[in-house]
């Protein structure tokens, strides 16, 4: 059964009521429409835990980033986006789909409701952390996209607007190319631990943890979690991913965590937990070996790193 | 004047252990904190010597002292490195770490600066001070690593190169017009 949050319900109300109103052509409702303030608290199933993770504090997993668009800095995002409007936000549905469309973030929230996934999160950097993210299931969205049977891999787009990013701003100087593009083979995309997220702690993501709407892949290495997306494409050929543009050398397509595979200038058998002086040791597919080892049988993770 | 200098050198040290108990990655911080103290203070040694060839300023007698404070800090990077980043797991460090060459250019600095720090005293300083041209070598490694250690390089590491730049340029410039190195 799919029952809309009544907050949820209320707020796409006075939205749809506002954009009417806004259809008729005033320029000062359509001011209203820009400036209605987003609810930022969300409704939605919280995860039993099975797996007994503490999450770290929202302190902590708002003030320590990567978002190159922003800043190659851990911190300097979180000052630096403070201003970004993120609603209204559209996202694109392209490529071997059915169907191609836009959908508003609040659209795919009304579609999909809203579930709580404890997560652990491991940076290639050799840092981790434990993310109670709310959002839903990427096989979701797909079921909902049909994907024809072209579609052998589900390509990610970070929004390219430079008056949002500075970097996306700054030409031959960006620290990286933009925008930011990842990738996931189809099996890996529709496996249930893959995760659209909207927000975390019962609240909308903050634009320095990739607001409105993310990707998390749990399973592998936290740059493949592709934040701030513009588009979604359904597509036939393995997209190269940022890092691997970068870098083939030192980031894959797959970037499967795993303690055992180094990346060529550190070791990756252990972590950093945020707030920790002390280290962990790293688990093989990030510790969610059982969900997803299958969909790597007889390949070669040292050569598909 | 010297006693100044070290506690101001040092006072970054202090603010690190104040700020450790909330650092969101207490090891990252630490690593970053004695690593950048010891390419600034290496950058700094580099300092009087041009200073006096440049604008006649003698400040020769404070070189040493930041030359040892800036291995202080380099010491407690690898400190870091050993006993917070490796746990003392010296089976990990020898067989997996120091191959990679981020670690071992920044482990060959450090030696070049434990070295240099070891005859910083008057009687061997007399008898291989002409090896402590070695710093040269040890700065270009300490930048390659600080380069390295990062993902994409920022704006801290390409300004230490910036700086590096300009104060070898400076050597190079002196070299060719003849004058004491």
């Amino acid at each position: 059964m799919n029952i809309t949050p009544e907050a949820l319900f209320e707020a796409r109300r006075h939205f749809l009521k506002l954009g009417a109103g806004a259809l008729v052509s005033s320029t000062a409702i359509s001011q209203l429409l820009a400036e209605t303030p987003l609810d930022m608290s969300l409704t939605y199933t919280p995860d039993p835990n099975p797996l007994k993770l503490s999450p770290n504090t929202l302190e902590q997993i708002t003030n320590y980033v990567n978002f190159y668009e922003f800043s190659t800095d851990k911190t300097a995002p979180v000052k630096l986006s403070q201003k970004m409007k993120t609603d209204p936000w559209s996202v694109g549905f392209f490529g071997d789909i059915k169907t191609e469309q836009m959908l508003r973030v609040d659209e795919l929230i009304v579609k999909f409701g809203l579930e709580e996934r404890i997560y652990r999160f491991r940076c290639v950097e050799g840092w981790s952390m434990v993310v109670p993210w709310i959002g839903f299931p990427l096989y979701k969205l797909l079921d909902y996209l049909e994907p024809n049977s072209k579609a052998k891999y589900v390509k990610f787009t970070t929004r390219h607007d430079p008056s949002l990013f500075p970097d996306q701003s700054k030409g031959i100087f960006a620290s990286i190319p933009h925008p930011y593009v990842e990738g996931l083979r189809m099996d890996e995309a529709r496996n249930p631990l893959t995760f659209i997220a909207v927000g975390m702690y019962g609240k909308r993501l903050l634009p320095q943890n990739g607001a409105p709407i993310r990707l998390v892949v749990p399973w592998k290495y936290g740059f493949k979690s592709i934040k701030s997306l513009d588009l979604i494409e359904c597509v036939e050929t393995e997209p190269l991913n940022t890092w691997q543009a970068i870098d083939a050398k030192e980031y894959g397509f797959y970037a499967n965590v795993n303690p055992a595979v180094d990346h060529p200038r550190w070791t990756q058998s252990k972590e950093r937990l945020l707030g920790k002086l002390t280290k962990q040791a790293t688990l093989p597919f990030n510790g969610y070996e059982k969900e997803v080892a299958s969909l790597y049988a007889g390949m070669d993770l040292r050569k598909f790193f | 004047m010297k006693a100044l200098l070290v506690l101001l050198a040092l006072l970054p040290l202090g603010l690190a252990y104040y700020k450790l108990e909330s650092a969101i990655d207490p090891i990252k911080m630490l690593y970053n904190t004695t690593g950048i103290g010891a390419i600034t203070l290496l950058l700094l040694s580099l300092v009087p010597s041009s200073c006096k060839r440049v604008c006649g300023q003698n400040f020769l007698r404070y070189r040493k002292t930041i030359g040892l404070l800036s291995f202080a800090y380099a010491f407690l990077h690898v400190s870091v490195f050993v006993a917070l980043d490796s746990e003392f797991d010296f089976i990990t460090i020898f067989e997996k770490s120091l191959k990679k060459p981020f670690i071992y250019i920044g482990t060959i600095a450090f030696i070049i600066l434990l070295f240099m720090a070891l005859t910083s005293f008057k009687k061997l300083f007399a008898k291989l001070s002409k090896y402590h041209k070695a710093v040269y070598l040890a700065l270009a490694l300490a930048l390659l690593h600080s380069f390295w250690a990062q993902k994409v390089a920022g704006m801290f590491e390409y300004s230490v190169v910036a700086v590096g730049l300009v104060l070898l340029g400076e050597r190079v410039w002196a070299w060719q017009n003849k004058k004491p190195l």
